[in-house]
C-alpha cells in the first residue's frame, strides 16, 4: 500500500465514489446464473450427437430454439467474460495501463460476441 | 547515476528477462529482508518453557528487520500471549515494543500476526501456540517499531464511513427509541473493536488498500446502515457505490475467519451489497 504525501483523510477519500458499481456487480451475478443452464444445455446437446460431424452440427444449430439458445449463450458468456476480466484488471493493474486493458477487454469481448452471433445466424439462415 | 564501473567487461545485454516473470527476490529491497536476530537464553530454573520468535524492526535505526528468539518461563507469567510479551518486556528485553491496553479483548490494541493468523495477543492462550511460535506485526501496514503498525490510513477509512447517527428529524425530548427487534439487528455488527485483524488479513486490501475500504470499515458502515434510527442511508450508500470502496470485496472471507470477536464482516458486506441492489444500483 503506497502512502501518498497528502492528508490521511484525503488519501482515504481519493476522488470520491464513482457510482454504477452496483450495476456491474449485479450484471456479473445475473450473467453467471444465466450461464449455468445455457452451458448445461450446450454440453447436453453436443454430447447427444449434435457434434458428430459438420453437417450434423449445422443441422442442429438451424433449429430455431437452438439458434436462440446459442445466441443467448454467446451474449451471456462474452458479457460475463468482459465483466470478469475488467474486475481482474481493476484488482491487479495499478498503473494507467488499466484503462487501456479494460477498453481492450471490452472491445475484444464485443468483437468475439458479434462474430459468434453472426456465425450462428449465417448457419441458421443460409442453405 | 547508477555506478556501472564494475560492469565494464560485461557484454551488454537485456537484463529484465533473466528474472522473468518474477523479479529477483520478489522485488523486496535488501534492507527489508528479515535477518536472524538475537537468541535469548533459557531463563534459569525454568521448567515449562515456550519459545517465541518475534519480529523486531526500528525504521529509524540503521539495521533491517530481524527475528529475535525469546524463551518464556510459563510458570512465571500469565496464561496469555500478551502476558508473555509483558513478561519479556519487563524481564528480558525492555526494548520490545507492542501496543496493549485492556488485556481482555475489548480495546483492539494488541492485534498481531500470531503463528500466521491475525488475533489479539490478550485473547490467545500460550498453550494454543506452536513451538516455536512466530509473532509478526499486522501485515500490509508500515511498521512504526517492532509489533506496532501505523494504522493511520485504516482509521481514515473508518472515518470515511461516518460512523455516527445521522438524522434530519429534530431530536426528541428523550432518546431516539428503538424496539428490541430493531436493536437485535445490530447484534454481530456493533461489537467491532477496530483491531484491524480482518483488514490486515484481506488480500483485496493488500492489492487495493488505498481505495478499498476493507472489512473493518465496511462492517461499521453496515452497522449504521442497519440502524433503524439512522436517517442517512441514501448518502451512506451513495458513498459506497464505487468499484473499489465496496466492490473490491471478492468474498475471500479471511476477515470472518480471523475476527477475534467472532464477528462476520463478510456477511456485513453481503448485506450492504443486497441493500445496494434494493436501492436499484
Amino acid at each position: 500500500m503506497t502512502r501518498p504525501r497528502i492528508t490521511p483523510y484525503s488519501a482515504a477519500h481519493g476522488l470520491g465514489a464513482a457510482g454504477h458499481a452496483a450495476r456491474h456487480w449485479w450484471a456479473q451475478r445475473v450473467s453467471a446464473i444465466a450461464l449455468v443452464p445455457l452451458v448445461l444445455w450446450l454440453v447436453w446437446a453436443l454430447a447427444n450427437g449434435g457434434a458428430t460431424d459438420y453437417a450434423a452440427l449445422s443441422d442442429w444449430l438451424k433449429s430455431p430454439i437452438n439458434t436462440i439458445l446459442m445466441i443467448l449463450l454467446l451474449i451471456a458468456a462474452f458479457h460475463h467474460a468482459a465483466l470478469g476480466l475488467q474486475t481482474i484488471a481493476e484488482d491487479y493493474i495499478h498503473s494507467r495501463a488499466r484503462f487501456a486493458v479494460i477498453a481492450l477487454v471490452q472491445l475484444a469481448c464485443a468483437a468475439g460476441g458479434a462474430a459468434g452471433i453472426v456465425a450462428t445466424l449465417l448457419i441458421a439462415i443460409t442453405s | 547515476m547508477v555506478d556501472h564501473s564494475d560492469e565494464v567487461d560485461e557484454v551488454p545485454r537485456l537484463k529484465w528477462p533473466r528474472h522473468f516473470p518474477v523479479p529477483r527476490d520478489f522485488g523486496v529491497a535488501k534492507g527489508a529482508r528479515i535477518a536472524e536476530g538475537k537468541s535469548w537464553p533459557t531463563p534459569e530454573g525454568a521448567t515449562r518453557i515456550a519459545t517465541l520468535r518475534i519480529y523486531r524492526f526500528d525504521p529509524d535505526g540503521d539495521e533491517g528487520p530481524r527475528m529475535d528468539t525469546f524463551r518464556v518461563d510459563l510458570d512465571d507469567c500469565g496464561p496469555m500471549l500478551l502476558d508473555a510479551l509483558i513478561w519479556i518486556k519487563s524481564k528480558v528485553d525492555a526494548t520490545l515494543t507492542f501496543r496493549r491496553s485492556c488485556r481482555e479483548g475489548v480495546c483492539g490494541s494488541c492485534a498481531m500476526t500470531i503463528d500466521g493468523t491475525n488475533w489479539t495477543a490478550c485473547t490467545r492462550a500460550m498453550n494454543e501456540l506452536s513451538e516455536p511460535a512466530t509473532i509478526y506485526p499486522l501485515a500490509n501496514l508500515p511498521v512504526i517499531k517492532d509489533l506496532v503498525p501505523d494504522q493511520t490510513h485504516l482509521f481514515a477509512q473508518h472515518a470515511l464511513t461516518e460512523p455516527w447517527l445521522k438524522t434530519e428529524t429534530p431530536a426528541p425530548e428523550r432518546e431516539r427509541l428503538q424496539s428490541v427487534e430493531q436493536r437485535a439487528v445490530l447484534d454481530g455488527y456493533y461489537e467491532c473493536i477496530m483491531c484491524f485483524c480482518c483488514t490486515s488479513g484481506c488480500p483485496s486490501h493488500w492489492w487495493n488498500g488505498d481505495r478499498f475500504l476493507g472489512p473493518a470499515a465496511l462492517l461499521t458502515a453496515w452497522r449504521w446502515l442497519a440502524d433503524s434510527r439512522d436517517e442517512g442511508r441514501g448518502e451512506r450508500l451513495e458513498a459506497l457505490d464505487d468499484p473499489f470502496r465496496l466492490y473490491r470485496c471478492h468474498t475471500i472471507l479471511n476477515c470472518t475467519r480471523t475476527c477475534p470477536r467472532g464477528l462476520n464482516p463478510g456477511k456485513a458486506i453481503a448485506e450492504i451489497k443486497r441493500m445496494m441492489l434494493e436501492r436499484g444500483g
